[in-house]
C-alpha cells in the first residue's frame, strides 16, 4: 500500500458516471491506477466496465465527473493524452478488406509516423509475421485479438487498455494473450488497464484491481491484499487422501465441505491457509496442490462484507 | 500518411468504391455502342420534327451531342451511385467495429469527420469526372466532333453551340455537376453519421432525392411554391451552362444554394457526430 501510494498515477477518474435513460450505466466512479500496474477491472456482464473504458477512451461523454491521465485532464488534452494511450475496445474489429499490414499502418500513422520494419517487428512480436500481407477478414479471433495487440506495440503507448481481451478465446489464445499482457507490462514498461468477468483470468497477471457491480465501484486495491483477504475457501490435493481428510476434520479453524475424486474441499478461517499447509507437511501428509477456490461471485459476497476502499 | 490521403486510402480499397464506375462506364459504352449502331434511326427522329421549322445539315450525331445525352438521361442514377460510398463512409464504421479503433486516436473527431467528408466529395468529382471522360472521349472517338445542338425539354427552340466553344462549355457544365451532386452526397454523408448501418443512409437518400423531384414536379400550386425550396430544383443547373444566352445570375443563384445546402448538411453532421455517444 505504502509503494502504490508513492508511484506516479497514470489514469484517474473522479465520480465517473454515465447514465443511459433512466439507468445509470457507471455511477461515480473513483478509479485509480499507478503507473506499471497491470490493473484488473472486475465485475460480471453488465456490470459497467465497457462503459467506463468507453468513458475513459472518448467513446462516451460522461454524464458527470472527470477522467485525468498522466496529470492531465483528458478533455482538455485529448490528443496529447492519446497519443500516449492506445486501447481495444471489446472485441478487435479490423478493416477486413485490407491485410494486417495495411492495418497496422492506417491505425497506427493515426498517432505517428510508422516505418514498414516497425510494422513487421510488431507483427512478429505476436507471431502474424507470415500472415502480414494476408487479408484479416481470413484471421481467427485469438489472431485478430494478437493484431490488436500488435497494433498496441506499435504506437508504443505508455498506458494500454484492454477490455475484455481474453473474450471467446481458446485456453491456448488465452494463455498467448496472457504472456503479451505480461510482456508489454515488464519488457515494454506498459501501465495495462484489463477489465474482465473472470476474477481466474485477473488474478493470474493483476498486480491491482478494482472490482465493479451495477456501475458501483465496490472494492479496489492492490490485488495480492485482496485476494488475500479474501482466500477462504482452498482446494487441496494431497496424500495419503484418508489421512490428510482425517487430520484435517479434527482442526477446529477448518471446515471440509467435499472429500472426492482426490481433492479436498476447505473452508479454512481468515489467517490460517498457510499454517493449515504448514500443519499438513509436518504431519507428513505430502501436498501436491493447494490453491484457493473463487469465483467473482465469492468473491463480491466476501468484499462487500469488508470496507469498499483499501 | 494523412488522415486524407488514409480515408481515400481506405475507400478505394473496397469495391463497392467500384461499383459506379463499373456502372457508369457499362451504361456510356452501352448507349454509344447502340447509338452508333442505330445512328440513321436516331438522327431521323431527332430531325422529324425539327426539320419543319429548321434546316439542319452537318454531323449532329456527334460526340458532344452523345455526351449531353447522357448526362440528360444519367441525373437520376448518379445519385444513387454516389450515395452507396458516401451513406457507408461513417456508418460503415460503426457497423464493422471499426469506429473504436478510429475515434480512441488522437486526432479528434472533427478532423476525422472532416478527412471523410472531403473524401466524400472526392469520390463525387471523381466519379462525374470519369462520367465526363467516358461520354466525352469514347463519344469523339465514335460519333467524331461538330456543333452541339441542345433542345431543352419545356423549351421552345433550339440551341446550336459552335463546337469551338463546347470543349470549356462543358468543362464548366461537369464542374457544376459535381456541385450538385455535392449537395446530395453531403445529405448521404449526414444520414450515414445518425446511423450504424450503411442500408439506411443510401436509402434514405435516395428517398429524398426521388421525393423532393416528384413533389418538383407535381402540377399543383402547393408543390410549385416548394419547389424553390427542394434542392432538386437546382441540380440541374449545370444544363444552363448549354443555353445561350447563358444566365449566369440563375447559375449563381443555384451554385449558391446547393452550396449553402451542403455546407448546412455538412456542419450539421459535424455538430451530431463530435457529440455522438459511440455504443457499438
Amino acid at each position: 500500500m505504502a509503494e502504490s501510494s508513492r508511484k506516479e498515477i497514470v489514469l484517474k477518474t473522479t465520480g465517473l458516471s454515465k447514465k443511459f435513460g433512466g439507468r445509470w450505466a457507471a455511477k461515480g466512479l473513483n478509479l485509480e491506477v499507478h503507473r506499471g500496474d497491470i490493473f484488473g477491472f472486475l465485475g460480471p456482464n453488465g456490470a459497467g466496465k465497457s462503459t467506463t473504458i468507453r468513458m475513459i477512451l472518448t467513446l462516451l461523454r460522461p454524464t458527470s465527473g472527470s477522467v485525468e491521465i498522466f496529470g492531465k485532464d483528458l478533455h482538455k488534452n485529448r490528443r496529447s493524452v492519446l497519443s500516449r494511450v492506445c486501447g481495444i475496445v471489446e472485441k478487435p474489429d479490423f478493416y477486413l478488406y485490407l491485410s494486417a499490414y495495411r492495418n497496422l499502418e492506417i491505425l497506427g500513422s493515426m498517432t505517428r509516423r510508422i516505418r514498414r520494419e516497425e510494422i513487421l517487428e510488431a507483427l512478429d512480436e505476436v507471431g502474424l509475421k507470415s500472415r502480414a500481407f494476408e487479408k484479416v477478414k481470413t484471421f481467427s479471433h485469438g489472431m485478430k485479438q494478437r493484431l490488436g495487440i500488435a497494433q498496441a506495440l506499435l504506437t508504443r503507448p505508455e498506458l494500454i487498455i484492454l477490455d475484455e481481451p481474453t473474450s471467446g478465446l481458446d485456453p491456448q489464445g488465452m494463455k498467448e494473450v496472457r504472456e503479451l499482457i505480461k510482456k508489454l507490462s515488464v519488457e515494454r514498461k506498459m501501465t495495462v488497464f484489463l477489465s474482465s468477468h473472470l476474477l481466474s483470468e485477473v488474478e493470474l497477471v493483476a498486480t491491482r484491481m478494482a472490482v465493479i457491480n451495477h456501475g458501483e465501484l465496490i472494492v479496489q486495491g492492490e490485488a495480492s491484499e485482496l485476494l488475500e483477504r479474501e482466500a477462504t475457501e482452498f482446494s487441496i490435493q494431497a496424500s495419503p487422501f484418508d489421512a490428510a481428510v482425517k487430520f484435517i476434520r479434527n482442526l477446529p479453524w477448518v471446515e471440509v465441505i467435499s472429500s472426492e475424486n482426490g481433492k479436498i474441499g476447505v473452508h479454512v478461517s481468515p489467517g490460517h491457509a498457510s499454517e493449515l499447509n504448514r500443519l499438513l507437511v509436518t504431519h507428513e501428509i505430502d501436498v501436491s496442490s493447494f490453491y484457493p477456490h473463487r469465483t467473482l461471485e465469492d468473491f463480491f459476497l466476501k468484499v462487500t462484507e469488508g470496507t469498499s476502499e483499501i | 500518411m494523412n488522415l486524407y490521403s488514409l480515408e481515400i486510402y481506405k475507400i478505394f480499397s473496397r469495391w463497392r468504391t467500384y461499383i459506379g464506375f463499373g456502372f457508369i462506364a457499362l451504361i456510356v459504352i452501352l448507349t454509344e455502342v447502340v447509338m452508333k449502331l442505330s445512328a440513321g434511326e436516331i438522327v431521323h427522329r431527332m430531325m422529324r420534327s425539327l426539320q419543319k421549322d429548321f434546316l439542319i445539315f452537318g454531323n449532329v450525331l456527334n460526340g458532344w451531342f452523345v455526351t449531353g445525352f447522357i448526362m440528360n438521361s444519367l441525373h437520376i442514377h448518379i445519385p444513387f451511385l454516389i450515395a452507396l460510398v458516401a451513406g457507408d463512409i461513417v456508418s460503415g464504421e460503426a457497423s464493422s467495429g471499426t469506429v473504436r479503433f478510429l475515434l480512441i486516436r488522437p486526432p479528434s473527431r472533427y478532423k476525422i469527420i472532416t478527412a471523410k467528408y472531403v473524401t466524400t466529395l472526392f469520390y463525387t468529382a471523381g466519379l462525374v469526372v470519369f462520367l465526363g471522360l467516358m461520354c466525352v472521349v469514347p463519344g469523339l472517338a465514335l460519333f467524331g466532333s461538330g456543333d452541339l445542338l441542345v433542345h431543352h425539354f419545356g423549351k421552345f427552340g433550339i440551341v446550336l453551340i459552335p463546337e469551338a466553344e463546347i470543349p470549356i462549355r462543358m468543362l464548366v457544365a461537369f464542374v457544376a455537376a459535381i456541385w450538385s451532386m455535392t449537395a446530395v452526397a453531403s445529405i448521404a454523408f449526414l444520414l450515414s453519421t445518425l446511423v450504424e448501418n450503411s442500408i439506411g443512409p443510401i436509402i434514405g437518400t435516395m428517398a429524398v432525392v426521388v421525393v423532393f423531384l416528384v413533389i418538383g414536379n407535381f402540377p399543383f400550386d402547393f408543390f410549385r411554391s416548394l419547389k424553390p425550396y427542394l434542392f432538386t430544383t437546382y441540380m440541374v443547373f449545370w444544363q444552363q451552362f448549354l443555353d445561350d444566352p447563358i444566365r449566369w445570375q440563375e447559375i449563381a443563384k443555384s451554385a449558391v444554394i446547393l452550396g449553402l445546402h451542403s455546407l448546412g448538411l455538412f456542419f450539421i453532421a459535424f455538430g451530431v457526430y463530435g457529440r455522438k455517444d459511440i455504443k457499438s
